[in-house]
């Protein structure tokens, strides 16, 4: 009878996953000799139950679902690439640009005389494609294009707002401070708007993979000119290394990675052994972005952004960090009104309704993009 | 009224019994295919004689004045003149008129000769009546042929063991009812799938006799399921669910698919509106009843227990499929995986 049974069990927690992991994070449970009795991804789901609960109300439950299932893709054309090939094929399996979707009905109002509000700056020349609402399918892997690059970068389409929120424009000089493994680098890059790009991150084996990245969309000339600086650096201290140099900044933090912390026992930050970093999180996002923003020449912009929801992380950290300007280097910054922009993409995210700076997807089984939180300051001439 | 409508039930019966026990006095009977017809038709005569006697004036008018029927009929109950007679049309008639004794109506005679047109009606008859001597009434049993003719096949052999069989499991009398209602092909079915499913119940959910009666009383549907994937559910139910046997039964879970109960239940856990209960039974948020979540349409399931809307359920439930798919797909790589170290 015993043996059967633990079998069994054995057999039925197998196939009853927790909650799915994607394949190729999995770890082997014949390699682990002892197991967490309390996994990471569990201490992760209790803490966003009773912080999350709280802070989304009612909307907890359909967020919480979402996180637990499998998230939304969206394809980055790469224009580096035959991108009109690209977009014809990624049209072809249904799917639509969402970025074209969200801007041209604006671009087609020639008679309002109105300029637009600078919020509606987005950063040019994106081609993000994903599937309609509640379409489940999925992207083919990228494929190497005809000029010897891949065709298109895989990602949450929610990665892209904080890059189009930063409203490149040609010429601009632009840092990335935290930066691996790269999506957001490598979009920054497609608006063909860097004059200068920085790409930092603090940890090398990170740095490496960003390299791979831009290895593999981005030809030759562009990373091996000046164009494209790589570096390795801590990013709390970009303040006293080069500050007041960048137009665009773009502070994307460490974070709890709720989606990521939900799914995957590896580098979880809800291991109890990391308890004290993650408490120190806030501290460290304020840092960053406090550097970032004294990075920013006089009359540039920043945006913050986390794939976090907590507030503690999003919306404090910008209010904390701005005041710590002002209080410690009397350095004045604004926090741009992003509600034209959401207004613009609420066909293909949803928007948490009431964030007081900033603006913050949040996942849903109909569009399973996100969390992504994302503020754009401007700092005062 | 009602008081006549159960005499004439119960004559009914009486008429069923008193064939079924002469047809068991006369072994055969069921041998007929071997006998010859004339013989066959007298042995028939007897009974089917006896009981058109009684229950002439129950029978629709149509079998008494339709020249045809009643000229083919008079020469069989008089035996003698049989040489001349059609013996199968003859016979025919009787079983005929014994199933109008019975108290199916000519409609529900009609329908039963011609549902297996490849059994003989005689076996039909025995067969049938060997169901009305298991207390059941003509209306279910004819409503149980019609849902599964090949009952219509069965030996009132097999029929006997098999009734004895569910007797043994506590399926006796009053249950059959509902038993030949929820799933006829028990009395069809091969004896060792049946047995499968019930040591399934017994020895690996670890129900109590009792609970395994209730549950196939309540579930007969439960007797067709495939044993491993009846294992599963269970286990499902007992770990996944935190549902105790007792709670199995009365809930009714094992009659449920289990992709319908794998969406509900995931939907509720990943909502955060369902736990899994621990070690002492306990959980931080109250789950909610079985029956709401189970028993009710998915309309109803969605705006009171999950509280969340049908487009994002739909969303969930293709999910869900492609991951039970994938992760199956990633348990069988893995056991391969598993087999080939054994290999090294
Ligand atoms: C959310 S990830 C960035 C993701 C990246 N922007 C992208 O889109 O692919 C945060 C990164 O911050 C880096 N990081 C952590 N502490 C840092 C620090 N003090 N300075 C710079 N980078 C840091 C981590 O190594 C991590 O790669």
């Amino acid at each position: 009878m015993a043996a059967p049974v633990v079998r069994g069990v054995r057999k039925l927690l197998k196939l009853v996953d927790f909650t799915p992991v994607p394949r190729r994070h999995r770890y082997k449970k014949k390699w682990a000799t002892t197991e967490p009795e309390f996994p990471a991804s569990r201490l992760a789901l209790q803490n966003f139950d009773m912080t999350y609960s709280v802070q989304f109300g009612d909307l907890w439950p359909s967020i919480r679902v979402s996180l637990l299932s499998e998230q939304k893709y969206s394809a980055l054309v790469n224009n580096f690439d035959a991108w009109d090939n690209v977009s014809a094929k990624l049209e072809h399996l249904g799917a639509k640009d969402f970025v074209k979707e969200a801007i041209s009905p604006q671009e087609l109002e020639p008679e309002s005389d109105l300029s637009p509000p600078p919020s509606l700056n987005y950063s040019p020349n994106l081609r993000c494609f994903t599937f309609p609402r509640g379409d489940i399918s999925r992207f083919p892997p990228a494929r190497l294009g005809s000029l010897g690059l891949m065709d298109y970068y895989l990602m949450d389409a929610a990665s892209l707002l904080p890059v189009l929120a930063l409203g490149l424009q040609p010429g601009d000089t632009v840092l990335d401070l935290c930066a691996a493994p790269g999506g957001k680098t490598l979009a920054l890059l497609q608006t063909g708007c860097c004059r200068n790009l920085a790409a930092n991150d603090l940890s090398t084996s990170r740095t490496g993979r960003l390299q791979k990245v831009l290895h593999s969309y981005v030809p030759q000339d562009i990373r091996e000119g000046n164009q494209v600086r790589v570096t390795s650096w801590d990013g709390r201290r970009w303040g006293e290394l080069e500050g007041d140099t960048y137009d665009r900044v773009l502070v994307d933090v460490p974070c709890t990675t709720d989606r990521h912390s939900l799914h995957e026992e590896e580098n979880n930050i809800f291991q109890r052994s990391r308890k004290k970093e993650r408490q120190m999180l806030p501290m460290l996002q304020v840092q960053l972005l406090a550097a970032g923003l004294l990075a920013t020449k006089p009359g540039g912009h920043v945006v913050y952004s986390t794939c976090s929801l907590s507030h503690l992380q999003n919306e404090y950290v910008v209010q904390g960090a701005i005041e710590l300007l002002a209080n410690q280097y009397s350095v004045k910054v604004q926090v741009e009104d992003l509600s034209h922009f959401r207004k613009l993409f609420m066909d293909t995210f949803s928007f948490f309704p009431s964030c007081q700076v900033g603006e913050l997807v949040i996942p849903n089984l109909m569009a399973n993009f996100g969390p992504m939180y994302f503020c754009k300051m401007h700092r005062l001439p | 009224m009602a008081a006549l409508g159960r005499q004439v039930c119960d004559w009914h019966r009486l008429t069923a019994l008193s064939w079924a026990c002469l047809s068991r006095r006369t072994p055969h009977l069921r041998e007929r295919r071997r006998m010859s017809p004339s013989l066959f038709c007298k042995l028939t005569t007897v009974c089917s004689g006896e009981s058109l006697q009684e229950s002439s004036c129950v029978r629709p008018k149509k079998y008494v004045l339709d020249p045809e029927y009643s000229t083919q009929l008079v020469p069989c109950l008089h035996g003698e003149q049989r040489t001349r007679v059609e013996p199968k049309s003859s016979e025919l008639e009787k079983v005929i008129s014994s199933l109008q004794d019975m108290g199916f109506d000519e409609a529900h005679v009609n329908s039963l000769l011609s549902m297996q047109p490849t059994v003989h009606p005689q076996q039909l008859l025995d067969i049938i009546s060997e169901f009305l001597l298991l207390g059941l009434h003509p209306e279910p049993v004819f409503m149980a042929m019609k849902k599964s003719p090949q009952l219509l096949k069965l030996s009132t052999v097999q029929m006997k063991k098999r009734s004895s069989y569910l007797r043994k499991l506590g399926l006796g009398e009053g249950k059959l009812k509902s038993l030949l209602h929820g799933c006829p092909e028990v009395f069809t079915m091969r004896q060792r799938d049946i047995e499968s499913v019930v040591k399934v119940l017994k020895e690996k959910c670890l129900f109590t006799v009792q609970q395994i009666t209730e549950l196939l009383h309540r579930c007969p549907a439960v007797f067709q399921e495939d044993p491993s994937k009846l294992e599963y559910k269970f286990q499902y139910a007992y770990f996944r669910m935190g549902i105790k046997q007792r709670d199995i039964v009365r809930s009714d879970f094992l009659q449920y698919s289990v992709t319908k109960i794998k969406q509900r239940h995931m939907y509720l856990e990943r909502l955060g509106r369902y736990q899994t209960p621990d070690k002492k039974g306990q959980t931080q948020i109250p789950n909610p009843l079985l029956k709401d979540i189970l028993r009710v349409s998915e309309d109803e399931f969605l705006a009171r227990t999950a509280c969340s809307s049908a487009e994002e359920f739909e969303v969930f439930k293709k999910l869900l499929e492609r991951e039970e798919e994938e992760s199956e797909s990633h348990v069988s790589e893995e056991e391969e995986e598993d087999e080939e170290e054994e290999e090294l």
